[in-house]
């Protein structure tokens, strides 16, 4: 922590600005250079920037929150426009007139003190109240149909990949290039079609909600099998729509790590096979997927706003759905605020585990 | 040469593998024989694509899918009893592997796996051969990297990635004797190494081997390297064993013009060489070789009788075997040995 000579000549004259206090504390410290300081700081950059272009781009929607309900109540109620206008502003927690620097500099200054605001459509809700209410559900849905689809495709990837150029491997690809090549809302719209409506499997009616209506939310069976019954189709719906890649991406990994001279050397060690599948095989396979899982964990965050709305699944998707419809400007920006600070952060967790994984690109403390 | 079969840890005995592609089958290896014994090292030397690595990669059964062994027997020998290797269950031939026979394969850069400490590789390799005292697998571990000269507690706890090329060449080695097998394979040990390295590889070797008394077969190109390692040097051209014998027989005594070739195409240090030659022409095509001595396309020898009838690996003297009709004939052009 020894000074420069420079430093301590000006600490002599007793003279220091606060730029040199700075300059000098970075000199000492250079947090700068730190692996983690700066890809954390880097990760609030982005979460800025991306609220920052939120902001600005849900005023630029045509129509604004009072206008939607204006002519909502114009259409209901058949009064004037000045007095549903009246109405309406009053009713709301939004000024139309403040200029959208002050509204921005209001909400950055909110949000630094991690307060994400209140709804303008229906004043006093808490806008991470409203959050907290959706988030699980869509975390439950989409998490379940992440991890199925991902170990499935894992295993049928290595087996494709084991069993190359055999029928398993052809029937295989092929499904999965279908699966991969059809887009998830035509997977929920083929679902409801299909077994909902043409053959009755299932009522599509009393598929609607996240859980039976009368049942209390709890850790009790009906309530559990409820929540997992109406999370089905959501959930086959993001298997299906992702396992293709996976098994696709996985096979493509195995057959280069079966290549691997470290492979046939364990086979020359006499390895048991088990072994060899999982630490040697398989471990070292699953690498370059670890990386694509986080970034696909925030698309499918993003693409579950068509399903949950097809599905009519009252998750996250659905709350940013309907916040959009109503221009409800602060909580499309606290919807996508928590859109993309998942995306971010699960890169950033992905960067950081990594390592764990492949010793070789962990980050020595020198770095 | 029946009484030695008695003693001999490894007898191969008219192996024949071929190669099946779509243009047609490659005859890799030709009815190759040869004997093992304890604590004898062989060298099996040639050109690129002679079919060397063939030949060890089938003593441990890891040919190729496309591989098939048409003929032979590769009778194996421990405490008494032997057991044909190309007869093993799956079971058995995974506990053959390793713990009886090793093989060092070329190129140790990617011999391990690199998301596994040094110390995970060995464990696994002993627990799979049933040996799972964690404490005992470490004790002779650090003794054999001791052996091979590196820092046994560091390379130990080392991944891969943190060892150099040659520290990982040395690992293998290390790795390759912890079951204490009966038989070493060696391909190419010390190709892609630099000079250095490749003197402490060898002197690596020759220490392991008289301490822990293994058979050694290694597959090099490298004749100085057969010359200082070996005790019978295997000459194999076109998937044949062309001629076999003492090492000092073949380098000082070669009665095949190919061994010849391959010696006199080796500058030498001692004596002014006039003229390093190579040996005209290239490997034959193993699809459709050519008839008679394969040999004879190449051969400054070569008479109508090497283009009809293939010379059988006959014995000269002693244990010293080449197969070529005109074995005289090369003993006679030779103004001075090699």
């Amino acid at each position: 922590m020894a000074l420069p000579n420079s430093d301590l000549e000006i600490n002599r004259s007793g003279v220091q600005s606060p730029v040199a206090a700075v300059q000098q504390f970075i000199a000492a410290y250079p947090i700068h250079k730190n692996y983690y300081v700066r890809i954390f700081v880097q990760a609030i950059l982005t979460i800025w920037a991306v609220l920052t272009v939120t902001f600005f781009l849900v005023r630029q929607m045509p129509g604004n929150p009072i206008d939607v309900l204006i002519e909502q109540i114009l259409t209901q109620e058949g009064i004037s426009y000045q007095e549903a206008y009246d109405r309406v502003a009053a009713s709301f927690n939004f000024d139309p007139d403040a200029t959208m620097l002050d509204q921005y500099v209001d909400y950055v200054g909110d949000l630094l003190r991690l307060d994400l605001g209140t709804s303008i459509t229906s004043p006093g809700t808490r806008i991470i109240d409203e959050i907290a209410r959706f988030l699980p559900w869509t975390i439950f849905a989409v998490g379940s149909g992440f991890l199925i689809s991902f170990v499935l495709g894992i295993i049928l990837g290595m087996m494709m990949a084991y069993y190359r150029d055999s029928a398993l491997d052809h029937t295989l690809s092929l499904v999965s290039s279908f699966f991969t090549g059809v887009p998830n809302y035509i997977w929920g719209l083929l679902i409801i079609i299909g077994p909902g409506i043409s053959w009755n499997w299932f009522d599509v009616g009393a598929a609607r909600g996240t859980y039976d209506p009368g049942l209390t939310p709890g850790l009790n069976a009906a309530f559990i099998g409820s929540a997992i019954e109406h999370a089905l189709l959501p959930i086959i719906t993001y298997v299906l729509a992702t396992l293709g890649s996976w098994m696709l991406s996985m096979k493509s990994s195995t057959t280069g790590v079966l290549n691997d001279d470290y492979v046939n050397v364990a086979e020359a060690r006499g390895l048991k096979d088990r072994r060899i599948i999982t630490a040697y095989v398989g471990r070292n396979a699953m690498l370059p997927l670890f990386a694509q899982l986080s970034i696909s964990i925030g698309f499918v965050l993003g693409s579950g706003v068509v399903i949950e709305e097809i599905f009519v699944y009252w998750g996250f998707g659905h709350y940013l759905f309907q916040a959009i419809t109503v221009r409800d400007y602060t909580s499309v920006q606290g919807a996508v605020l928590i859109l993309s600070s998942t995306f971010v952060f699960s890169n950033l967790f992905a960067d950081l585990t990594y390592g764990l994984l492949d010793p070789r690109v962990r980050i020595s403390g020198e770095k | 040469m029946s009484e030695q079969a008695h003693e001999a840890v490894l007898r191969v005995e008219d192996l024949s593998i071929v190669y099946r592609t779509k243009r047609g089958d490659v005859k890799a290896t030709s009815q190759a024989s040869f004997d093992l014994h304890p604590g004898e090292a062989l060298a099996l030397i040639g050109e690129s694509g002679s079919g060397k690595t063939t030949i060890s990669l089938a003593l441990i059964r890891k040919l190729p899918k496309n591989a098939v062994i048409t003929s032979g027997h590769i009778h194996y020998q421990r405490d008494g009893s032997v057991q044909d290797v190309l007869k093993l269950s799956n079971r058995q031939l995974r506990e053959f592997r390793w713990k009886d026979c090793a093989m060092v394969f070329q190129g140790a850069q990617n011999a391990f796996n690199p998301v596994l400490k040094v110390r995970r590789q060995f464990e696994d390799t002993a627990q799979s051969h049933g040996w799972t005292d964690k404490a005992a697998i470490r004790e002779r571990a650090l003794k054999l990297l001791e052996l091979v000269r590196l820092d046994p507690e560091r390379v130990y706890d080392a991944y891969p990635h943190e060892l150099s090329g040659g520290m990982k060449q040395r690992t293998l080695l290390a790795l390759g004797v912890l079951l204490n097998p009966q038989i070493v394979i060696l391909d190419e040990p010390t190709t892609a190494l630099d000079i250095l390295t490749q003197r402490a590889i060898i002197d690596v070797l020759n220490d392991m081997q008289r301490q822990l008394r293994f058979s050694i077969i290694f597959i090099s190109h490298d004749l100085s390297l057969a010359a200082e390692m070996a005790d019978t040097v295997a000459t194999v051209y076109a998937g044949e064993i062309v001629e076999i014998g003492p090492v000092n027989d073949i380098f000082y005594r070669s009665l095949h013009p190919y061994t010849y070739g391959l010696l006199t195409s080796v500058p030498t240090l001692g004596h002014m060489q006039d003229h390093l030659q190579s040996i005209p022409g290239s490997p034959p095509n193993l699809i459709n070789p050519p008839a008679g001595c394969k040999f004879h396309p190449r051969c400054g020898f070569a008479t109508d009788a090497c283009k009809k009838e293939d010379p059988p690996l006959e014995q000269d003297i002693g244990t010293h075997l080449a197969a070529c009709w005109h074995k005289d004939r090369l003993l006679e052009s030779r103004k001075e040995p090699v």
